[in-house]
């Protein structure tokens, strides 16, 4: 693998990665905020 | 009637879409769209299609969706009748939206039914493992019942493990949206996710099976798919390709998610939920399928000419012959090929009941019948139109269904939800619409790209594969004269499903204005 092939699946994966972080932490948060209420 | 369900969370619907886009395309289709169109430089056009045809879609169609359910409507056609600003015909154009997703289905749910079938003779060893490309496939023909050979004489083993496939699914289905989808999905995302997480691990650890030849190891492998070359990126095919791959893979333009919104409440989030969907679909897609079926090919088939003849093999030679063959080369191979097909079928699963689910909302919804007896109407109705594909497999028959469901009614249907949206309805409503109960504010540039990027792109899609590939299909170029009868039969039960679906809008849509006069 040289270095644009390392950059393109640590990008792609890093993009990819922080999206599904992000809203699947918002998602439990409110479900969680639901289920106390 | 009965009371119209609700999903019972949020994570629940999310899975549940994600699990409808979630399929075989995205460990099977996707790596060979990559390694052919570029490699890591396939990327960009891929991601650029993800923010201004794939997520603009996604939004459109949840949006629609939750608004169609608020007035009880299940399917496109009470939904876009609804739609303030579209005429007494777009309840006719709202009919693709049933009869695509059905269309699918005649043929999804048999291939779903293999990967079961593969699950099991790979656990139990009658998969042909160690004799070869030619084994493989005559074992595959065979089970298809195109040959008799040693592995099978009849195509009773197939037509078993469909029937086992199918009352799943409609148990799944008769269970209801929460207790049935919702809870399939739930449980069987979260196992899609670790096999999948597993295979890909396996497969990242190989390291260098083969000590003589070094340059077959999994870091040359994963430079073959991420490497990018970017000369391809002049290439308008790449482009293409590209931006069909993420309409394909986000199952958008089909109507199931039109579906599946329905059951929102008005004031459950879209923004967020649709994003995530997208995420876990992209998830599966990128990081899993990137890292299984190529990356093994590559290091088991002789690098770069062999990881390139599977890509260009089609889905099901990669799927069911070129993958078995790979696992049988690794220790433990029988388990995991039979991993490998347990995915498949969880992800085949996950978006079979979402295929099913837009004609059973259509009958509960706009025909009044009860969830019970919906099913079993749909049920009688589907074994029967299954049977071609199963029956005509080496006719072509499902390659023309594939056509129509599968490719020209998504684009053209995708390209009527985001007109009627933006233009119809109104982008203004339509935003302040999508915003109702959102979660995350959706950048305020997506307006414009939903009125006029998203259609111009849908457009220019629409317009090159006209003229590349629906009119030469449409005039049946290279086809057999063998095979033409079978593909004017799929042509014309298609047309009879359309009539049925449009005489049931008329009639119902016909009782409910006579019923206003009285």
């Amino acid at each position: 693998m040289n270095i644009w092939g390392l950059f393109f699946m640590l990008v792609s994966w890093g993009l990819i990665l922080a999206l599904v972080v992000f809203s699947f932490v918002k998602v439990l948060e409110k479900d969680n905020k639901n289920n106390n209420e | 009637m009965e009371k119209r369900e609700h999903w019972g969370s949020k994570l629940g619907v999310i899975l549940a879409v994600a699990g409808s886009a979630v399929g075989l395309g995205n460990f099977l289709r996707f790596p060979a769209k990559a390694v052919l169109n570029g490699g890591g430089a396939f990327m960009i056009p891929y991601f650029v299609a993800f923010l201004l045809l794939g997520i603009p879609l996604m939004w459109v169609e949840w949006t629609l969706g939750r608004m169609g359910g608020a007035a009880g409507h299940g399917t496109a056609p009470g939904m876009f009748d609804k739609l303030d600003g579209a005429g007494r015909w777009a309840k006719y154009l709202g009919t693709i939206g049933i009869l695509g997703p059905f269309i699918i289905l005649t043929y999804y749910m048999y291939i779903e039914s293999w990967t079961l079938a593969y699950a099991f003779y790979s656990f139990t060893g009658h998969l042909p493992f160690s004799g070869g490309q030619d084994s493989m496939k005559a074992f595959l023909s065979g089970y298809q019942g195109l040959a008799h050979n040693q592995y099978f004489s009849s195509l009773w083993p197939a037509l078993l493990f469909f029937l086992i496939t199918f009352l799943t699914n409609f148990y799944f289905i008769y269970r209801g949206v929460r207790g049935g989808i919702e809870k399939l999905s739930r449980y069987g995302m979260p196992v899609l996710l670790g096999l999948g997480i597993l295979l890909a691990i396996r497969v990242l650890l190989l390291g260098t099976p083969d000590l003589s030849q070094p340059q077959l190891s999994i870091k040359n492998a994963l430079g073959f798919f991420w490497n990018p070359d970017f000369s391809r990126l002049g290439d308008a095919k790449v482009w293409i390709e590209a931006a069909g791959q993420i309409f394909f893979t986000l199952s958008v333009g089909i109507g199931v998610i039109l579906t599946y919104a329905s059951y929102l409440k008005r004031s459950d989030d879209i923004a967020l939920s649709g994003l995530s969907a997208s995420a876990t679909n992209e998830f599966c897609e990128v990081i899993l399928g990137g890292s299984i079926v190529i990356p093994a090919a590559f290091v088991f088939l002789g690098g770069a000419s062999g990881a390139m003849e599977a890509a260009r093999g089609g889905t099901f030679n990669l799927g069911f012959v070129t993958m078995p063959l790979i696992f049988g080369k690794i220790p433990a191979g029988q388990l995991f090929s039979g991993l490998w097909f347990s995915l498949l079928f969880v992800a085949g699963i996950t978006s079979s009941v979402s295929l099913i689910q837009p004609a059973v909302s259509f009958l509960e919804d706009e025909l009044g019948l009860s969830r019970r007896r919906a099913v079993v109407v749909l049920g009688a109705i589907s074994f029967l139109a299954c049977l071609p594909a199963i029956l005509f497999l080496g006719h072509g028959f499902v390659d023309e269904l594939d056509f129509w469901g599968g490719t020209l009614f998504l684009v053209v249907f995708a390209t009527i939800e985001v007109i009627l949206f933006a233009w119809v309805y109104g982008i203004d409503r339509g935003w302040e619409e999508m915003h109702q109960g959102a979660l995350i504010r959706i950048p305020k540039v997506y307006k414009y790209i939903i009125k006029f990027v998203t259609p111009a792109y849908l457009s220019i899609l629409l317009g090159v594969w006209s003229f590349q590939q629906f009119w030469p299909f449409i005039i049946m170029k290279g086809v057999s004269p063998a095979d033409r009868p079978y593909q004017w039969a799929a042509r014309i039960m298609i047309l009879l499903l359309w009539l049925g679906i449009a005489a049931a809008v008329a009639w119902v849509w016909r009782g409910r204005r006579l019923g206003v006069k009285s």
